[in-house]
């Protein structure tokens, strides 16, 4: 039988967000700088960026739980903070999967295993349904010079499966990759989809202003560019897998439905 | 002979740029695939290439040094930090990073400059290589500071860039460059009889009559200048402008008549073929073409070091 934790820091915006939803936020004592969702997570104390886990500040929070984002410089971390006699948990939190096994897992260490297994029990039936068909093919552009788009491998792809929208470059494997702009003009998307840090929640069709790339002269060869089609993801929804997808599932649903 | 031989593989190696591509064109002719893209990509290509080799021989004969690439000086240092200054702190419109990027190398030329002509009323080039790299290198922890600092996303994109590509070229950045080169690409051709002294030492250039302080002032300016507007339109592409000056001393001997005009064309070539392979190799993604330059340029350089060193 796991003990409980009562001092948790948290080292990846997704796992602080599954923390509170488990109802352990009460209990986080320590969290990166990306982690502001949901909005009560912003008054935790901040013990660095998570990308390179400062161990000193962590340790200075007198954690009984670490939680690291999979990464070799959090495996180090990890041994370091073992060699502290502080228990640290390293967990892959990238993908739709991830979401219901994390709960189950973290539930019992952070708040209740009822809430671990409620969040489960969702992520199970959402992996099981069938996914509507597509009736939107897009085209989720990270960068623009280079172009870097999102591949199949990112959560992203798999939230606009869920919503009836395809992924025109999910036949490359990655999470993200770099690729020429001619394949995404040839590809021809209806929507170029982007994720939008700015705020608010709500999906927004842009037609006033654009991203910066609406202003690229060579991105004018794509036609969706050129016909000013662009969805912009609110980051606070969009940005992680959490226990908040269904939601984000619906309300990208509910935007390409009334976009066409 | 050995001219239209060049030629002819300069125009087989953009016609190639034009050509090939991730996507097969079946009407080649009136594609806005190739009018759009290819075509201005394998033209700015063109010059951002010739500029770095022309930059590359010019700089080399300058500081008599065969390591002298046309980054040597500082000016890689200066644009990187100028754009990931402009990427760090979100200056908006397309234009902003290549500019901010030429204003960096500016601003490093500018320092490397005064340094160079601290001993007295002349360019040295050994303070000109030794300021070039402490500028750099003084740059670069700045550039490093910054990334360190902003998200990861940023950070990752600010890498790209600094490693140089051609995905933003288009006919308003070729119209560009194509109005800015030519100033510096003529000073640089004229100044070919006084490189050609200046190789044989500073006294003896003297005595045959050079305005050797001049002739140093006017190529250091004029092959800077050019390189700031090769880094602003396509990054820091290296290896260029250290092989390609090398390979035209093999062809064509150490006479900057003919060895400045065949470094611009064979820099231009080089940089053409490895965009295309960058575009198509990894099809539909691609490479940052300054990976491809190395991974050509280097074994070719190797070639090249083994004939010079059998002598």
């Amino acid at each position: 039988m796991p003990v409980r934790a009562t001092r948790i820091v948290s080292l990846a915006p997704s796992l602080t967000e599954l923390v509170f939803a488990l109802g352990g936020g009460n209990r986080l004592v320590g969290r990166t700088t990306w982690c502001k969702y949901p909005p009560e997570a912003t008054r935790v104390p901040v013990v660095g960026d998570g990308l390179s886990p400062n161990v000193e500040a962590i340790a200075a929070r007198r954690p009984d739980l670490v939680l690291l984002y999979r990464s070799p410089l959090t495996e180090t971390a990890a041994r370091q903070l073992a060699g502290l006699s502080i228990p640290a948990l390293i967990l892959r939190h990238d993908r739709l999967a991830d979401v219901g096994r994390t709960a189950r897992l973290l539930g019992p260490l952070v708040g209740d295993s009822l809430a671990g297994d409620s969040i489960g029990r969702i992520f199970d039936s959402i992996a099981a349904s069938v996914p509507p068909p597509p009736r939107a093919r897009v085209a989720f552009v990270a960068w623009d010079d280079p172009p870097i788009i999102l591949g199949g491998g990112s959560y992203l792809t798999e939230v606009a499966r869920l919503a009836g929208a395809r992924n025109l470059f999910d036949d490359l494997s990655a999470a993200s990759a770099t690729v020429s702009l001619e394949t995404i003009a040839v590809r021809n998307p209806d929507w170029i989809v982007m994720v939008d840090d700015s705020g608010g929640d709500s999906v927004r069709i842009l037609r006033a202003g654009y991203p910066a790339l609406a202003r690229r002269p060579e991105w004018q060869i794509v036609p969706a560019v050129r016909e000013r089609r662009f969805l912009a993801l609110p980051g606070t929804l969009f940005g992680r897998p959490t226990p908040a997808t269904p939601r984000a599932v619906a309300v990208l649903r509910r935007a390409l439905e009334a976009a066409r | 002979m050995k001219w239209l031989v060049f030629l002819g593989i300069s125009a087989a190696v953009l016609l190639a740029a034009v050509g090939l591509g991730p996507t097969p064109i079946v009407d080649l002719l009136h594609s806005p695939i190739i009018w759009n893209l290819r075509v201005p990509r394998a033209l700015l290509g063109f010059v951002v290439g010739g500029s770095l080799g022309l930059a590359g021989a010019s700089l080399q004969s300058l500081v008599r040094n065969p390591l002298a690439d046309p980054f040597l000086l500082g000016l890689s240092g200066g644009a990187s930090l100028g754009a990931v200054i402009a990427i760090a702190f979100h200056l908006p419109g397309p234009w902003a990073l290549p500019l901010a990027a030429f204003a960096g190398a500016l601003v490093a030329m500018g320092l490397v400059f005064r340094l160079a002509l601290a001993g007295g009323g002349e360019l040295d080039p050994r303070v000109l290589l030794l300021g070039g790299v402490a500028v750099g290198a003084f740059a670069g922890a700045i550039t490093t500071a910054i990334v360190s600092l902003a998200d990861a996303t940023e950070l990752r994109n600010a890498y790209l860039w600094l490693w140089g590509g051609l995905s933003a070229a288009s006919w308003q950045a070729v119209l560009v460059l194509c109005l800015y080169a030519p100033l510096p690409v003529v000073v640089l051709l004229a100044s070919s009889g006084s490189l050609d002294l200046l190789t044989l030492g500073e006294e003896p250039a003297r005595y045959l009559g050079a305005d050797v302080g001049r002739v140093k002032l006017r190529v250091y300016l004029a092959a800077s200048l050019l390189t700031a507007a090769a880094v602003a339109a396509a990054g820091v592409i290296g290896f260029v402008g250290l092989i390609v000056p090398h390979l035209g001393r093999a062809l064509w001997g150490v006479r900057h008549r003919a060895l400045l005009p065949a470094s611009f064309l064979a820099g231009g070539a080089l940089l053409v073929a490895a965009d295309t392979l960058a575009r198509v190799v990894v099809a539909p993604r691609e490479l940052p073409v300054g990976i491809v330059t190395a991974l050509i340029g280097v074994p070719f350089f190797v070639l090249l070091l083994r004939r010079w060193t059998a002598y």
